[in-house]
C-alpha cells in the first residue's frame, strides 16, 4: 500500500518534469515547491492509507433484513450495492464476521441466499440468478438491452447518452427516448446521462422500460455554502448568489477579483487599473453602504476564515470550488463586519478514486483596452502657435491678424512695435507636417514608442486529486507570469502557488481536514510609479524625439523622467515578494449517542511575509542640440546622467512585513428531522488575532551600483522606521437556528455577538441578529396540483442588523479611544532628533455602525427548471455611521482633520434591486444557456456632519455619497460680441471681466446673483460609481465544442476628462485638439485651450470642476469570450489521456461607451494610471 | 485502541479550543505597538523634549516654500498658474476662494501647533506631569510660550484679532469661540514673549530653538505692527471705509495713543539690540565698504552661514536671531530649484519684477531712472550692491550649465533676452537660454526678465536642478530689530538715532550715508531702505499694509523688462552666445505685463478672509470687512 502511494507521488513528480522541460528558474522553483508537496503528501497519505486499507468489516446480525445488513456494510466499507429487484434484499439473514474483507463478508451474508455478486470498482452488483460465489462465475452470454429514457414526468428524452460503464459501447436515445444496445455483458452497468439531468447507473437487463432521469434542477438539489455551513439551495431563505469555480476558471483573469463582474447579481467589480500585481477589482455588494471614504468593502471569508491576508485576488481560480455572496441578513452571522455583505470562498476538496491529474496551461497576449489618443505633431504645433497669441496679452481684436501673420510669416508685429513669434514658424510647421526632417521635427507617438504591441502572459496549473472513502486529497500547483505593456518592461508579475487540501475520515464519528496554501506573489515594477509613467507619456511632446536612431533614449521630459527609460530596469528596480502560508486544520466530531450532534473545531494559522526592495541607480538620457553632427552624419548626442539623489549614488529602500494571524473556531451543530420538521441548530465561538511587525530601511551613498545590499550604503542620509506595525483582536460568539417543514415553510434565525479591539472597553461588544424566512408556494397542494409549468416558487424575506467597524480615510480607525502620541523627527543644532506628537484625539464613547438590511425576494423556476428567475428588492439603512466631525469641529480647536476620532453620527440609506434570469435547454447535440443578471443600487446620505452654510443646491445630504459638485457649463464666449453681451461677474473665479477672452467658458448663474462664484456649483445626483451593473452570460455546447460569452455593462456613473498636463510642458489629448475654440474656428461649444503650466484659464483651474469635463461612464463590454473543443475520447485514449480540451479566450475584447478616451472603468481623471488589459489566451487542459 | 485514544485527544483539543477562545476577553485590550501613551510622555524629560521638538513644526520651512509671500507683493511674480496667487493679486479673494495660503500661516495649522503648545503649558503649569527636573521644565515651558507667541503673531498679522485659545479641547467640548480684539491679542503675545524671555534667559539652547532673545524679537515685531497706521482706528477708517463698528476692535486699537504704542515698539526694539551681544553682522561700521564688499556682506547675511561658496563669509550667521535651519539630506530645501532659471532646468518661480529692480538705487545713493538715458542704456551697472545679491539679470554671471545640450553657454551667464547671432554663418535671432523660447526648456522661463537670487546658494557644486541646499530661513535677524527701532524713532521724531542706524545698515552694503534729516524724508528713505534690505523676507506684504500704502505699492501693475541685443555695426558673434557689450548694442525696454496677473488692489485685502467653512463651523466668528 505504501509503495503504491509513493508511486503515485513519484508519478506526480515525473509528470511534472515531463511537462515542464528545463526552462531555468521556473522548473527549479516548481521542483522546490514539489519537494515540499511530496513530503506533505507522503505524510498525509501514509496516515490515511494505513487506515483505509486495513479497515475490516465486522457484523453480528441475527435474522435481520438483508437490506439493513447491506446498509451497514455500506457504512463500514463505502461500497454501494446495485440491484434491480427489491425482493432480493427483503430476505432475512444471519451473519457474524469480524475484521473480515468485503469478499468474506459477502460470502457469509449470501451463504444461504440465492444471491450472487460482482464487484466493479466501488459498486457491488447483486443478482438473483447468479452462481453463489464469484469464484465460480462462468461468464453468461452477452445480451441486447432495449430501453426507454424518460424525464420525471414520463416524457421521453431524445438524445440521452447510454453507455456501458468501463467500455466503449454506447448509443443515444431516439425521438421516442428509445435505445437498443447489443452485445452488453450480462453483468454490465449502463450509464445513462443527459444534459441537465442527474446521471444514472443501472444494471443491464434485456428490457429497461422507463428509465427515469431526475432533472439536475440546478436550484433544487444543489447545495450552497452559507455562513458556517452549507444549505440545500431549496431551503435557503436569504439572498445568496453563488458561482461555481468551474465558471470562474473559464476565461480566468489573472486576478480572481476581476472574474466576478457580470457573473453574480448585485455584485459590482470595478477594475480601475490593469497593472500586473495591482490589477484587482474593487468589489461591492449592492452598492455603497457607507459615507464618503467609509468602508464599502465586503467581508471576504476564505475556507471559513474571515478577513484573511491576501484576500481573494490571488487565489488560483482552478482551486475554487465555489464562491457564495451573502447579500442580506444571511450575512448577519458574520455580525460586525457583515454590513457590506460577505463573500465566501470555498476551495476544492479531493475526489475519491484513483489519482486523477489535470494540467491546464494557457498562453496569452495582452494590450491596453485603451490608451488616450494624443495630438500628433502638426496638431500640437498648431496649438502651440495659438497659445503664443493667447498668452501674449494681445487684445483679442488683433487675434485674427496675429494668427494670419504667424501662419504666413511666423512673426506678428503688435501695435506697440513688439513682436509675437510663432512657436513653429511656417518653415518649421511644414517640416513637422511633411516629416522630412524626423530628427529635428519628429512626429512621435509616445504610447507607440513605449508600448509593446502585445505583452505575453502564461499560466500553468497542475492538479492531482484522488483518494478513497477515508481520505481524499487535492494538490494543486500553479505558476503565473504576466508581462507589462512596456517594451523591456520592468513591470512584471509572477506567482507560484500551491494548495494541498486533505480530508480524512478518521472513524465513523470523526472527520478531519487540513488545507494548506502556500503562495508567492512577485510583483516587479520600475522605480517610477505607473501614474508617473503615464503622466510623462502624455506629457511627451510629439515634436520631441523619444528614441534616437542609434537606440539611445531621448532627453529628460522633466524631473529626469523619460518613459522610454522609466519603464525599464535602467533606473533600478522595485521588487516585491509576498509570501503567504495559510493553514486550516479542522476536526468534525459526531457525538455518539446523540443523533445529529456534531462538534467542529477549526484552527487556522496564517503567515504573511512581505519584502520590498527599491533600488535606484543612476541612468543616462541623451539629447541633441539639433545642430552638431558626427562624421557619419548622425546626430552628436550629449549624455546626461541622472542620479536618484543628491549624493549622486545609488540608493536602496528595504521594507519588510511579518504577520501572523490566528483564528480559532469551535462550533456545535444539532441537525434532526422529526417527521418533516427539520431542525438545525448551531452555535460557535471564534477568536481572531493578528500581529504584524515590520521595518523600513533606507540607505544611500552606495559605494557601487553593483551590490544592492544595505550594508554597502553609508550612514549619511540613511533612514529607518517601522512598517505596518499593528495588533488586532476580535472575539465572537455566533449561532443559528434553522427550521423548515417539509421544505415548504422555512425560517432561520442568525446571530452574532462580536467584540472588537476597535472600540472602547465599555462599548466593545455588539449584538447582531438576522431573521430570514421563506415560503415555497410551489410545495402547497393547491399550487402543485394546478400549476404544472412552475417547478419551484419561493417567496423570501429577511431582516438583519449587522455592523461595521470604524473606517474612513482609507483605514480602519484603531486605538481611537486612547490618547496616543506618534513619533516623527525634526532637526536642531545640525542633528536630526526624534519628536512625538499627538497621534489621536480620543473619543471615549463610540461603538458599532448599525446596518439594518431588509430584503424581499422571489425565486421561481419553470419548464422543468429550464427557466429560472430570481428577483430581490433590498433596503439598507445604515445608522450610527462612524465618521469624523468634519463639519462642526472648527480649525481653531487645533485638531487636524486626520486626527478627528470616529463619532457615531451618520445615517444613510441604500436601496435597489437585483435579479437574475437563466434559461438553459438543448436541442439534440446542441445545448445552450443564457443568463442575465443585474443589480441597481443607489444610496442617499440622510445625515452626516456637513458643514453648515452651504446653499441648498450644494448640500451633500440628500444625495448619494461623494456626489459631484460642479459648475454648470453654459457654452463658451464665441467672440467679443458675446463677451460684451455678458452681464455676469466672473471675478469670483479669480478673473476680472475685462480679462475675459473669446473661447472662455461660460457658467450658469445658479443663484441669480449676477456673480459666478463658488455658490454656483450644483451638487449632482451622481458620482463616479455606476448605479446599475449587469451581465449576460451565454453558454453554447455542440458535441465537443463549447462557447461561452460574457457581456457586461454599467450605467449611472460619471467620469471626468480633460485635466491633462498640457501646453509647453506636455501634449494634449486629441479630443482636446478636436474640440476646441480656435481663431480659425470660433464656436460657442468648445473652450479655448490653455497652457496648464502657465496661462491656465479659470475654467481649467479655479473652476475646473465644471460639467463640461464630465461625461457619463455608461458602457457595455464584451468581457469574456471562450471557445473550447474537447477532443473525442477515442482519439485521445490512445495517448493515455482521459480528456483533452483546447481553448481560446478573450477578455475585454470590445467596449462600447461614450468616453472613448480612456477605459470607462477608470477612476483616474487625467489618464495617469496603468490601463486595463485586453487579453487573448490560448490554452489546453488535459486530464489523465 | 490507538484510535480511541486519539479520539479522546481530539475531543480534548476541541474543548480546550472552545474554552480557550471563550474565556479570555481582556485580550481585546490591544495596545498599539508603535505609539506612546500621553502620560508616559509627560513622565520622561526626554520624551517631553521630543514633544517640544514637534511643536516647532508649525514653522514649516519658513518662507522657503515654492510659493513665496514675495509674489503676493511688489517684489516678484510667480510664474506658474493654478496656485491661487493671481487670485490674491487681482483682488478677487473671497471666503470660498481664498487664494494662496501658505502652511506657515495657515489658520488650521497654526491652531494645531498652538494646541501642541497649550498641551505643554497645561501639563507643566498645572502639574500634570511627573518630571522632576525644573530646569528642563522651564525650558519646555519657555519654548511653548515662545512658539505660541510666534504662531499667534502669524495669525494676527494676516487676519487681525483671532480667538485666543489656551485650552486643549476635547471633541465633546463646546468648540465655538469668539475672536479676541486686536489689542487683546497683542497683549497676549507680548505676555507670552515676556514669559518665554524670563524662562529661557541664561539657558543655552541649540541652533534652531527658541531663545530669550528670539522672544524679544517677536515682541519687537508685534509691538511695531501694533503701533502702525493700519491698527490705529482713525488712520484705518480714514483709508478704508465701511468697516462695521463691531469689527473695528478686531482689527485695530480703538483707544489709546499711537505715539505711546510707538514708544513701546521703540523700547522693545532697543531691548533686542541691547540684548544681543553680537550686535548683528558688521553693523558697527562708520563708513561704507566697497561696492563689491557690500554685495558680499549682504550675500553672506542671506546665506546665514549655510553656504560653502567662495567669498561667502560664514560669519553672516551672526545676523540671525531665530531661523529655520536645514541639513542634508533629509532636512534640506530646494528654493534653488523652485526659483532658478529654466535654462538650468529650474522652475523660475518667484521672479523679481521691474518694480523691485527699479527701486534699487544707484550705488551713489541716487535713485535709478529709466528716463535717464545713460542708466537706461546700461541699467544693471553701478546699482545698490544688494541688487547683485538679490536678482539675476540678463548678462549676470551664474553657475556653470550642464553640457547636455552641448557647450551652449561657455560664459555661464544668465540669458533673458533675444540676440543677434551667427548660426552656421547665418544671422539669426537667438532666444536666450533662460527665456520662454529657450532651446533647453521652453517652459518655466521668466516673464519678468529677471530671476530670484537671494536665498540661492551660489556654490557651483550645488546643481540647483536636483540638489537641495542648506541656507537657513531667517524668521528674525538682527537688522529687523534695528529697522523696527529706526521706524519707531522716526515716527516719534527721534531722527538722530534713526539716521545713525540707517547709515550703519547702508555702510555694511557699501551705500553712502543718508543726507536727509526731516521726518517725512526720513520716513520715505527708511521705507525704501526696509524694502531693499528685507526683500524676499516676508516683510513687504505686511509693511505695505500696516503703512496703509498697499494701493500705491502692491496694487501696481507688474512691470518687466525686455532685453534685445543687436550687433554693433561691423561686429558679429557666432554661436554660442555670450554677453558682450563690445559686440552688441543692448536695449532694455520696461513694460507692463498683465497676462498672468492683472494686479489690482482691493481694500478688503488688508486682512485675509476667514474661510466660509470656519465661520460656519464656529458662527461666533465675525468675518473680516469686505468679504
Amino acid at each position: 500500500m505504501l509503495t503504491s502511494n509513493l508511486t503515485n507521488v513519484m508519478n506526480f513528480t515525473g509528470v511534472l518534469t515531463v511537462i515542464c522541460p528545463k526552462k531555468g528558474s521556473l522548473v527549479h522553483k516548481l521542483i522546490m515547491v514539489m519537494k515540499l508537496t511530496t513530503l506533505l503528501l507522503i505524510i498525509t497519505l501514509l496516515h490515511a492509507s494505513a487506515k483505509s486499507y486495513s479497515q475490516k468489516i465486522s457484523l453480528n446480525e441475527k435474522n435481520t433484513s438483508l437490506e439493513k445488513v447491506l446498509s451497514q456494510i455500506k457504512n463500514q466499507s463505502g461500497y454501494v450495492f446495485l440491484y434491480t429487484d427489491q425482493n432480493l434484499v427483503n430476505t432475512s439473514i444471519s451473519v457474524n464476521v469480524k475484521d473480515a474483507s468485503i469478499e468474506e463478508t459477502l460470502n457469509a451474508c449470501f451463504k444461504n441466499a440465492q444471491i450472487g455478486y460482482k464487484i466493479t470498482g466501488k459498486n457491488i452488483l447483486l443478482r438473483a440468478t447468479y452462481p453463489q460465489t464469484a469464484e465460480q462465475e462462468n461468464a453468461p452470454p452477452p445480451i441486447t438491452v432495449k430501453g426507454k429514457v424518460v424525464d420525471e414526468t414520463g416524457k421521453p428524452l431524445m438524445g440521452a447518452s447510454v453507455k456501458l460503464k468501463g467500455g466503449s459501447l454506447g448509443t443515444q436515445t431516439d425521438t421516442e427516448g428509445r435505445f437498443t444496445l447489443s452485445n452488453v455483458p450480462d453483468d454490465g452497468i449502463l450509464v445513462i446521462s443527459f444534459v441537465g439531468f442527474t446521471t444514472l447507473e443501472v444494471p443491464a437487463k434485456k428490457n429497461l422500460d422507463n428509465i427515469k432521469l431526475v432533472p439536475l434542477a440546478s436550484d433544487l438539489s444543489q447545495v450552497v455554502v452559507v455562513g458556517y455551513g452549507t444549505q440545500k439551495k431549496v431551503v435557503v431563505s436569504g439572498a445568496v448568489s453563488d458561482v461555481k469555480g468551474s465558471e470562474l476558471a473559464k476565461s480566468a483573469s489573472v486576478n480572481l477579483s476581476n472574474s466576478l463582474g457580470g457573473r453574480l447579481s448585485g455584485v459590482v467589480a470595478i477594475q480601475s487599473s490593469g497593472e500586473p500585481g495591482g490589477d484587482g477589482s474593487t468589489i461591492r455588494i449592492r452598492g455603497i453602504n457607507s459615507l464618503s471614504g467609509g468602508n464599502t468593502d465586503p467581508l471576504i471569508v476564505i475556507d471559513g476564515v474571515p478577513g484573511r491576508a491576501g484576500g481573494i485576488d490571488r487565489i488560483n481560480p482552478n482551486d475554487v470550488e465555489s464562491i457564495s455572496i451573502l447579500k442580506d441578513a444571511s450575512a448577519a452571522i458574520y455580525g460586525s463586519r457583515a454590513g457590506n455583505g460577505v463573500i465566501l470562498v470555498t476551495t476544492k476538496q479531493g475526489k475519491s478514486g484513483k489519482p486523477q491529474f489535470s494540467y491546464d496551461f494557457y498562453y496569452g497576449l495582452q494590450r491596453p483596452t485603451r490608451v488616450p489618443k494624443m495630438a500628433n505633431a502638426p496638431e500640437y504645433a498648431e496649438i502651440m502657435n495659438e497659445l503664443q497669441i493667447f498668452n501674449s496679452g494681445l487684445n483679442q481684436s488683433n487675434w485674427n491678424d496675429a494668427w494670419q501673420a504667424l501662419k504666413n510669416t511666423g512673426t506678428y508685429t503688435r501695435p506697440d512695435g513688439s513682436s509675437i513669434n510663432a512657436a513653429f514658424s511656417p518653415e518649421a510647421m511644414q517640416k513637422v507636417r511633411d516629416g522630412s526632417d524626423p530628427l529635428r521635427y519628429p512626429n512621435t507617438d509616445w504610447f507607440g514608442t513605449v508600448f509593446q504591441k502585445w505583452s505575453p502572459q502564461q499560466r500553468h496549473n497542475l492538479q492531482v486529486t484522488g483518494g478513497n472513502d477515508y481520505t481524499k486529497y487535492l494538490v494543486s500547483l500553479g505558476y503565473l507570469n504576466q508581462d507589462g505593456f512596456y517594451k523591456n518592461s520592468a513591470t512584471r508579475y509572477k506567482q507560484y502557488d500551491l494548495r494541498i487540501n486533505v480530508e480524512s475520515k478518521v472513524s465513523k464519528y470523526i472527520t478531519t481536514s487540513l488545507n494548506v496554501t502556500g503562495r508567492e506573489e512577485n510583483p516587479n515594477y520600475p522605480t517610477v510609479s505607473a501614474a508617473n509613467i503615464f503622466r510623462f507619456i502624455m506629457r511627451g511632446r510629439p515634436t520631441d524625439v523619444a528614441i534616437w536612431p542609434n537606440g539611445s533614449a531621448g532627453p529628460d521630459i522633466e524631473n529626469g523622467i523619460n518613459p522610454v527609460v522609466a519603464t525599464t530596469n535602467q533606473t533600478g528596480y522595485d521588487k516585491n515578494t509576498k509570501d503567504y502560508l495559510q493553514t486550516t486544520g479542522k476536526i468534525e466530531i459526531k457525538l455518539p449517542g446523540v443523533e445529529g450532534l456534531k462538534l467542529t473545531g477549526t484552527a487556522s494559522l496564517d503567515k504573511y511575509w512581505d519584502r520590498q526592495s527599491t533600488w535606484r541607480t543612476p541612468y543616462e538620457l541623451y539629447s541633441w542640440d539639433k545642430t552638431t553632427l558626427n562624421n557619419d552624419g548622425s546626430p552628436q548626442l550629449q549624455v546626461k546622467n541622472f542620479y536618484p539623489d543628491q549624493f549622486h549614488t545609488p540608493n536602496l529602500t528595504e521594507k519588510n512585513i511579518n504577520e501572523l494571524d490566528i483564528n480559532l473556531t469551535g462550533i456545535i451543530n444539532y441537525d434532526r428531522n422529526f417527521n418533516g420538521h427539520a431542525v438545525s441548530l448551531m452555535a460557535g465561538v471564534q477568536r481572531q488575532t493578528a500581529n504584524s511587525s515590520g521595518f523600513t530601511a533606507f540607505k544611500t551613498n552606495f559605494i557601487s551600483s553593483q551590490i544592492p545590499q544595505l550594508s554597502f550604503g553609508q550612514e549619511l542620509g540613511q533612514s529607518n522606521g517601522a512598517n505596518d506595525v499593528f495588533k488586532s483582536a476580535r472575539l465572537s460568539y455566533f449561532g443559528s437556528a434553522n427550521y423548515n417543514y417539509k421544505e415548504k415553510y422555512i425560517a432561520q434565525f442568525l446571530w452574532r455577538v462580536d467584540g472588537s479591539y476597535i472600540f472602547p472597553p465599555s462599548h466593545r461588544f455588539g449584538f447582531f441578529p438576522g431573521v430570514t424566512a421563506a415560503w415555497r408556494i410551489s410545495e402547497e397542494g393547491f399550487f402543485k396540483n394546478n400549476i404544472h409549468f412552475v417547478d419551484n416558487l419561493k417567496l423570501r424575506g429577511s431582516w438583519g442588523r449587522m455592523g461595521a467597524e470604524a473606517y474612513y480615510g482609507g483605514a480602519l480607525k484603531e486605538y481611537q479611544y486612547l490618547t496616543l502620541l506618534a513619533t516623527s523627527n525634526n532637526m536642531f543644532n545640525g542633528q536630526p532628533v526624534a519628536t512625538v506628537y499627538e497621534g489621536t484625539v480620543p473619543n471615549y464613547d463610540f461603538t458599532w455602525e448599525v446596518a439594518n438590511n431588509t430584503d424581499v425576494g422571489l425565486e421561481a423556476s419553470f419548464l422543468n427548471s429550464r427557466l429560472s428567475v430570481t428577483f430581490d428588492y433590498f433596503y439598507n439603512l445604515r445608522s450610527n455611521v462612524l465618521a469624523p466631525k468634519t463639519g462642526s469641529i472648527p480649525g481653531s480647536a487645533g485638531i487636524p482633520v486626520y486626527n478627528f476620532p470616529p463619532v457615531n453620527l451618520g445615517r444613510l440609506k441604500n436601496s435597489g434591486y437585483d435579479f437574475s434570469v437563466n434559461y438553459s435547454d438543448r436541442a439534440g447535440d446542441f445545448n445552450y444557456s443564457v443568463s442575465v443578471n443585474a443589480g441597481y443600487a443607489k444610496n442617499k446620505v440622510l445625515y452626516f456632519d456637513e458643514t453648515p452654510g452651504a446653499p441648498d443646491w450644494q448640500r451633500a445630504t440628500g444625495h448619494p455619497t461623494d456626489a459631484w459638485l460642479l459648475y454648470q457649463y453654459d457654452g463658451v464666449f464665441k467672440d467679443q460680441g458675446d463677451i460684451d453681451a455678458n452681464k455676469l461677474d466672473y471675478s469670483g473665479l479669480g478673473i476680472s471681466n475685462s480679462s475675459l477672452r473669446p473661447g472662455d467658458m461660460k457658467f450658469k448663474d445658479v443663484n441669480h446673483d449676477g456673480k459666478i462664484n463658488g455658490d454656483d456649483k450644483i451638487r449632482m445626483d451622481k458620482n463616479g460609481t455606476p448605479t446599475f451593473t449587469g451581465g449576460v452570460n451565454i453558454n453554447l455546447g455542440y458535441k465537443g465544442f463549447d462557447l461561452s460569452v460574457l457581456v457586461q455593462g454599467a450605467t449611472g456613473g460619471l467620469q471626468k476628462i480633460g485635466l491633462t498636463e498640457s501646453g509647453s510642458i506636455g501634449n494634449y489629448l486629441e479630443w482636446s485638439y478636436q474640440k476646441r475654440w480656435s481663431i480659425d474656428h470660433p464656436n460657442n461649444l468648445y473652450p479655448r485651450l490653455s497652457d496648464s503650466n502657465s496661462g491656465a484659464t479659470y475654467f481649467t483651474s479655479s473652476a475646473s470642476d465644471n460639467s463640461y469635463y464630465v461625461i457619463n461612464s455608461n458602457y457595455i463590454r464584451i468581457k469574456n469570450v471562450e471557445l473550447g473543443y474537447t477532443l473525442p475520447k477515442e482519439w485521445i485514449q490512445k495517448l493515455g489521456l482521459n480528456s483533452l480540451r483546447i481553448y481560446a479566450n478573450g477578455i475585454n475584447l470590445a467596449t462600447f461607451d461614450k468616453i472613448k478616451i480612456w477605459d470607462p472603468e477608470s477612476t483616474n481623471t487625467s489618464g495617469q494610471y496603468y490601463p486595463q488589459a485586453k487579453v487573448i489566451n490560448m490554452g489546453v487542459k488535459v486530464t489523465f | 485502541m490507538k484510535t480511541t485514544l486519539k479520539n479522546k485527544n481530539l475531543y480534548l483539543l476541541v474543548f480546550i479550543m472552545i474554552m480557550g477562545a471563550a474565556c479570555k476577553k481582556d485580550f481585546l485590550n490591544v495596545a498599539p505597538p508603535n505609539q506612546l501613551s500621553a502620560d508616559v510622555v509627560w513622565s520622561d524629560p526626554t520624551l517631553a523634549e521630543a514633544y517640544m521638538n514637534d511643536a516647532y513644526k508649525g514653522l514649516i520651512n519658513g518662507g522657503l516654500s515654492e510659493q513665496m509671500l514675495a509674489s503676493v507683493s511688489d517684489e516678484s511674480l510667480f510664474n506658474h498658474t493654478g496656485r491661487g496667487i493671481d487670485i490674491v493679486n487681482t483682488g478677487n479673494v473671497s471666503p470660498t476662494t481664498t487664494g494662496w495660503i501658505d502652511d506657515s500661516w495657515n489658520w488650521d495649522r497654526m491652531y494645531l501647533y498652538i494646541r501642541t503648545c497649550n498641551t505643554a503649558i497645561d501639563r507643566i503649569v498645572s502639574g500634570k506631569n511627573s518630571i522632576s527636573d525644573q530646569t528642563k521644565k522651564d525650558q519646555f515651558l519657555g519654548e511653548a510660550y515662545f512658539l505660541r507667541a510666534y504662531y499667534y503673531q502669524q495669525l494676527l498679522r494676516f487676519y487681525g484679532g483671532v480667538p485666543l485659545i489656551t485650552k486643549v479641547y476635547n471633541i465633546t467640548d463646546d468648540l465655538k469661540v469668539k475672536r479676541n480684539t486686536y489689542e487683546e491679542c497683542v497683549n497676549f503675545i507680548v505676555k507670552d514673549c515676556d514669559e518665554a524671555n524670563k524662562l529661557l534667559s541664561g539657558k543655552t539652547m541649540g541652533q534652531g530653538r527658541a531663545t530669550a532673545l528670539a522672544a524679544l524679537a517677536i515682541k519687537s515685531r508685534v509691538l511695531l505692527y501694533a503701533a502702525s497706521d493700519l491698527h490705529d482706528k482713525a488712520k484705518l477708517t480714514a483709508k478704508v471705509s465701511g468697516i462695521p463698528d463691531q469689527t473695528l476692535p478686531l482689527l485695530c486699537y480703538t483707544s489709546g495713543n499711537q505715539a505711546d504704542r510707538y514708544r513701546l515698539a521703540q523700547t522693545a526694539a532697543k531691548a533686542v539690540m541691547d540684548a544681543d551681544p553680537r550686535t548683528g553682522y558688521k553693523l558697527n561700521l562708520s563708513a561704507p565698504v566697497s561696492a563689491s564688499q557690500g554685495a558680499i556682506n549682504y550675500a553672506s547675511i542671506a546665506m546665514g552661514g549655510g553656504s560653502k561658496a567662495p567669498n561667502i563669509d560664514p560669519a553672516g550667521a551672526s545676523e540671525i536671531i531665530f531661523a529655520k535651519y536645514f541639513l542634508l539630506p533629509n532636512y534640506a530645501v530646494t528654493p534653488n530649484l523652485y526659483n532658478g532659471p529654466n535654462g538650468y532646468h529650474n522652475w523660475g518661480g518667484n521672479s523679481p519684477i521691474g518694480l523691485l529692480v527699479d527701486d534699487y538705487d544707484m550705488q551713489d545713493g541716487t535713485p535709478f531712472s529709466w528716463s535717464n538715458p545713460l542708466e537706461k542704456a546700461d541699467p544693471y551697472k553701478n546699482r545698490d550692491p544688494r541688487f547683485y545679491a538679490t536678482v539675476l539679470y540678463d548678462g549676470s554671471d551664474w553657475k556653470p550649465r550642464d553640457k547636455v545640450s552641448g557647450n551652449v553657454d561657455p560664459a555661464n551667464q544668465i540669458q533673458t533676452g533675444t540676440y543677434d547671432l551667427m548660426v552656421s554663418g547665418k544671422l539669426t535671432s537667438f532666444s536666450g537660454l533662460d527665456t520662454r523660447n529657450s532651446s533647453l526648456e521652453n517652459w518655466n522661463g521668466t516673464y519678468t526678465g529677471y530671476y530670484y537670487h537671494k536665498f540661492t546658494d551660489p556654490d557651483p557644486n550645488i546643481i540647483d536642478q536636483n540638489m537641495p541646499q542648506t541656507i537657513p530661513w531667517p524668521f528674525f535677524r538682527y537688522t529687523e530689530a534695528v529697522l523696527n527701532y529706526i521706524e519707531a524713532s522716526i515716527e516719534l521724531g527721534d531722527t538722530g538715532p534713526a539716521v545713525e542706524w540707517l547709515n550703519k545698515i547702508r555702510f555694511r552694503v557699501g551705500m553712502p550715508a543718508v543726507t536727509a534729516s526731516d521726518q517725512t524724508s526720513l520716513r520715505n528713505i527708511y521705507r525704501h531702505e526696509r524694502r531693499i534690505e528685507m526683500a524676499y523676507e516676508e516683510q513687504r506684504y505686511h509693511d505695505v499694509r500696516r503703512w496703509l500704502i498697499a494701493n500705491e505699492t502692491v496694487g501696481r501693475k507688474v512691470t518687466i523688462v525686455t532685453v534685445t541685443g543687436k550687433f554693433k555695426s561691423g561686429k558679429t558673434q557666432s554661436s554660442p552666445y555670450h554677453y558682450d557689450p563690445s559686440v552688441y548694442d543692448y536695449s532694455y525696454t520696461p513694460s507692463e505685463y498683465n497676462v498672468l496677473e492683472n494686479r489690482a488692489w482691493n481694500n478688503a485685502l488688508y486682512f485675509r478672509p476667514i474661510t466660509r467653512d470656519e465661520v460656519n463651523k464656529n458662527n461666533l466668528l465675525i468675518q473680516n470687512p469686505g468679504y
